[in-house]
């Protein structure tokens, strides 16, 4: 268990990255440079889900091997989606 | 149903009540070995009118619907409702036998695993007369599966039937996935490292990985296709590739599916080949190894199966190459099985005739699955007959090394030797008869697939076919009359009837004693024991009131005196709720869908305060409960009035409808009532649990689900990029011409945040003990969640109502509302949960460091909608 201190730090980054995401596209950025602030987006979103699986899940508490199942479930996505996707292009 | 300790006292077996209320997984392997038995019966009956059929070109009994049922329900039953849970009914079994534990990790659960895949099989069953069941084939290809092309009143209800059966199917089959993977890492013998556990539950703990993640992504194609049934979402009616994606989702999960089937086989193989040559397997290290190596491979190789859709060159070359590639550990497998017979001393007992023989046309399946594999090759051979014989060849090696599983257990089991005259004798037909079957398909593999007109040339190979099919079945009712004569038979046999045994089933009596073993199983001398269990059992969780499904963990100290529990009705009633439900969906119309689940929402809430009122005492929060569900109530009335007419729509409601009501009501009920039920499962403290062993047992449960759940919303997610990628990225909401709920989708953002602090701060009171912060924090949360639905809610009314912009409006919409409608389905299923997590807290439980696990257990499934939310807000509201 972390402090109530890091959970409430960890709770404002999140409402911050989460603004970060919104402001991109409210103030058209994201319609002049669509690619690169799309994988700007994207990579605050994983961040964000790792800083919810790591504190308030607890997983940096867990053995490794908890990290590896939820791992195997986000290769297997990503087999899927890109694999299928990349099948039509 | 009473909470009396004695109600969870098993009956004796001559009593029906035994069977519908046991939780012991021997008496749950029995039945599901007995169910899959009466589903070969079934399927293999459709299987003889298919070779009927085929006695003459054109057609002999069946006319094109009867043909296409027959043909699409064979399939269906065979791979999903017979292979599998055959396999698992010796898994059940054994499993716990070999490893040395006294039974699965959560016991109810395994229960409550087998009822609902039973009731799927009777939801099946009922689907043939409502019309008629599904007619598009077993792998169930886009469009034929849409209720737009598949337009006819007659095949819609009992097509839509099966879809939802196979739901329930993969329902059962992610519970018993979870449960088997904690039971094997959590619960095994002292000593006992996971390299030394026996080979067929290496072979079961392999299978139920696949399953876990394959299984779940078929669960998202099944989701989509309901919704197609029920609101006319347009996924797979899209011309905008909606055919290829369900190819893809379908075979992401299928071909994994192969290997599920064959695993188990391979195991027993291995088992039978070692008992019955005298010797260890050869290259028993890289055996496993071929084993791991294979169930990775075996996902990323489903677009095998594709090389005629439209997808494009460099990928089929990739999957080429990755389809050949798997071939090669199935070699090794395969000589080190040969060279283990080569190198020992066999006996040709029966079980070791059936392994033969499965590895014999596993070997004509595999090597005639390669030219399947090969681009140039496979557009001559796909839709031919080649493929049903290959198939058959591969799938059903697996069926015949499992009958050879049963000889092999039949004495363990039920402490009597089988007729082994009878049991040869049931090989060679067997054998003889299988090959009489199917070698024919091969040479007249271009007799189209699915099809019962053939070429007047191969009329003799289609007869010789249907003659050996004949054979093949006859040879059962020999196995049939040997084992249930054998069970009454005076021979008797000791705890290892065989020469050569090394796993510790054999070591205990024949049958196995209740508890399984006479004290606690060891490896930890180098050698097996049985230790003192009172000097080595520990203490006990209470499963489901406790960490498993939620409510009080029992007192360590009082509960390790007390034995564990076998008996619980709720499973049963559980998933004959789902079967209601399942028989109201298939027929329900579209605008009353969803009113079922919300008139459930009050009785819930209602029976949530009568239950914990009965269990903790009555309390100011069971009246609450009880007050809030009648103006609940009332406004569902009201609103259904605005949508229907209250008289009018109650008096229009098909009787469909009406059963899904109840069905759902008693699906409520009785959840609480199993959540409420207390049932003591000791814990194992003197057991291997690498690599989990600061893991309890329920939060490694929780994390597995979570794995699989991964997979759902992955395949959900991945479903509408590979859609809008083909449609046209930049395209996409330009050409729905609406525009994107940014501003509701940020507040939500926060919203979700905004719980998760709060549910994580309820953890950290509940370990202070600080009883009012907790249950402050427990309502924070739940009243985010509300405020996140309201937001939710009002969205989606602007966009349904007012722009007029429905589930069938485009692919656009059809992909936003169901993506968002199953998270909103995550977060409507936690706020349940928290109903009853506040309940409980309210009346003093989950208090300190240990009895707070249950809120973090919770916590890690609400902090996983979190997580599923962070992709969806940029996935649909800002890209």
């Amino acid at each position: 268990m972390a402090s109530i201190k890091t959970y409430t730090t960890i709770f404002g980054v999140l409402m911050a990255f989460s603004t970060v995401q919104f402001v991109f596209e409210f103030s058209g950025l994201l319609e002049d440079n669509y690619g690169p602030i799309m994988a700007v987006i994207l990579v605050l979103s994983v961040l964000k889900a790792m800083a919810v699986a790591g504190w308030y899940m607890h997983i940096i508490e867990e053995p490794r091997s908890i990290t590896y199942i939820a791992l195997a479930g986000v290769l297997g996505v990503i087999a899927l989606t890109v694999g299928a996707t990349y099948s039509i292009s | 149903m009473t909470e009396s300790a004695d109600s969870h006292h098993l009956p004796p077996k001559s009593t029906v009540k035994r069977w519908l209320v046991t939780t012991d997984h021997k008496d749950i392997g029995v039945l599901y070995i007995l169910t899959s038995i009466f589903t070969l019966v079934l399927a293999g009956t459709l299987a003889l009118l298919i070779r009927a059929q085929m006695w003459t070109s054109g057609g002999l009994i069946l006319n094109g619907l009867g043909y296409n049922q027959v043909v699409s329900a064979h399939g269906l039953l065979m791979v999903f409702w017979f292979l599998s849970p055959f396999a698992f009914g010796l898994a059940n079994y054994f499993v716990p036998l070999q490893i040395g534990a006294d039974d699965l990790a959560f016991p109810r659960l395994n229960a409550l695993s087998y009822w609902v895949y039973l009731f799927s099989i009777v939801l099946f069953g009922v689907s043939f007369f409502q019309g008629a069941t599904f007619s598009g084939g077993w792998t169930m290809y886009a469009p034929l599966n849409v209720p737009t092309v598949d337009a006819s009143s007659v095949t819609q209800i009992g097509g839509f039937a099966a879809i939802l059966a196979l739901t329930m199917f993969v329902t059962s089959v992610t519970l018993g996935s979870v449960n088997f993977l904690t039971t094997i890492y959590r619960q095994r013998a002292k000593g006992l490292r996971m390299r030394d556990i026996p080979l067929f539950s290496i072979s079961i703990l392999l299978t139920v990985w696949m399953m876990l993640f394959a299984f779940a992504a078929l669960l998202a194609a099944l989701v989509i296709l309901s919704a197609e049934h029920l609101i006319g979402t347009v996924y797979f009616a899209s011309d905008s590739g909606g055919s290829v994606l369900w190819t893809h989702l379908w075979w992401f999960f299928g071909h994994p599916e192969v290997y599920i089937v064959f695993f188990p086989a391979l195991g027993l193989l291995g088992e039978i080949v070692q008992t019955f040559s005298g010797r260890r397997l050869v290259g028993r290290k890289w055996f496993v190894i071929a084993l791991a190596l294979v169930a990775i491979q075996s996902f990323i190789v489903w677009m095998h199966h594709m090389f005629l859709t439209t997808i494009n060159l460099p990928i089929k070359t990739v999957f080429m190459v990755t389809t050949i590639g798997i071939s090669l550990p199935f070699d090794l497998m395969v000589f080190a099985l040969i060279y283990t017979m080569v190198k020992g001393r066999i006996r040709w007992k029966t079980p070791f005739l059936f392994a033969l023989g499965a590895l014999v046309i596993f070997i004509i399946g595999g090597i005639t699955g390669v030219f399947l594999g090969a681009i140039l090759l496979d557009y001559s051979f796909r839709g031919t007959y080649w493929v049903t014989a290959h198939f058959h060849y591969a799938m059903a090696s697996a069926a015949v090394a499992i009958i050879g599983g049963i000889y092999y257990w039949f004495p363990k089991i039920t402490g009597k030797m089988y007729n082994e005259f009878l049991g040869k004798a049931h090989f060679v037909a067997a054998f003889v008869g299988f090959n009489m079957l199917y070698f024919p398909m091969f040479v007249v593999w271009e007799t189209p697939r699915r099809v019962f007109v053939y070429d007047t040339g191969l009329t003799l190979w289609h007869r010789v076919a249907t003659l050996g099919a004949a054979i093949f079945a006859a040879s059962f009712l020999l196995m049939f009359y040997n084992l249930v004569k054998s069970m009454y038979s005076d021979r008797d046999v000791t705890d290892s009837p065989w020469a050569y045994t090394g796993s510790m089933e054999w070591a205990v009596s024949s049958p196995p004693p209740e508890e399984n073993f006479p004290g606690t199983p060891s490896y930890a001398s180098g050698s097996l024991e049985f230790l003192d269990r009172s000097a080595t059992d520990g203490g006990a969780v209470a499963d489901g009131d406790a960490a498993t499904d939620g409510g009080a963990v029992a007192d360590a100290t009082t509960a390790a005196a007390q034995p564990a529990d076998h008996a619980s009705w709720w499973p049963f009633l559980i998933g004959f709720s789902t079967l209601l439900t399942g028989i109201g969906l298939s027929g329900i119309s579209g605008p009353y869908f969803v009113w079922p689940f919300l008139f459930t929402l009050p009785v819930f809430i209602a029976y949530l305060g009568i239950k914990g009122a009965q269990h903790d005492g009555f309390a100011l929060i069971h009246g609450a409960y009880l007050t809030a569900s009648f103006p609940l109530l009332a406004l569902l009335l009201v609103l259904f009035d605005a949508d229907h007419g209250f008289m009018t729509g109650l008096g229009e409601a098909s009787n469909y409808f009406y059963i899904t009501i109840v069905g759902t009501v008693l699906g409520a009920m009785t959840l609480i009532g199993m959540g409420y039920e207390s049932f003591n499962v000791p814990e194992p403290k003197l057991a291997e649990q690498w690599p989990f062993g600061e893991v309890e047992s329920t939060k490694l449960g929780m994390w597995t689900f979570i794995g699989s759940d991964i997979i759902l919303f992955g395949a959900l997610i991945g479903s509408y990029v590979f859609a809008r990628f083909n449609f046209g990225w930049h395209e996409w909401w330009e050409a729905a011409e609406v525009h994107k709920a940014t501003w509701p989708g940020l507040a939500n953002t926060y919203i979700l945040l905004a719980s998760s602090f709060t549910i994580v701060l309820a953890l950290v009171y509940a370990k202070r003990q600080d009883k009012r912060k907790t249950l402050g924090f427990l309502s924070l949360t739940f009243v985010g969640a509300s405020v996140f639905m309201l937001n939710k809610s009002i969205e989606w009314i602007e966009l349904f109502w007012h722009e007029g912009w429905t589930f069938n409006t485009d692919l656009m919409a059809s992909t936003y509302y169901l993506t968002t409608g199953m998270h909103a389905a995550h977060v409507l299923v936690g706020m349940l949960i928290m109903l009853f997590l506040i309940a409980r807290t309210y009346t003093g439980a989950y208090m300190g460091e240990e009895e707070s696990q249950t809120i973090e257990y919770f916590g890690l499934y609400w902090h996983f909608v979190d997580i599923v939310w962070l992709f969806l807000f940029p996935v649909f509201y800002i890209l």
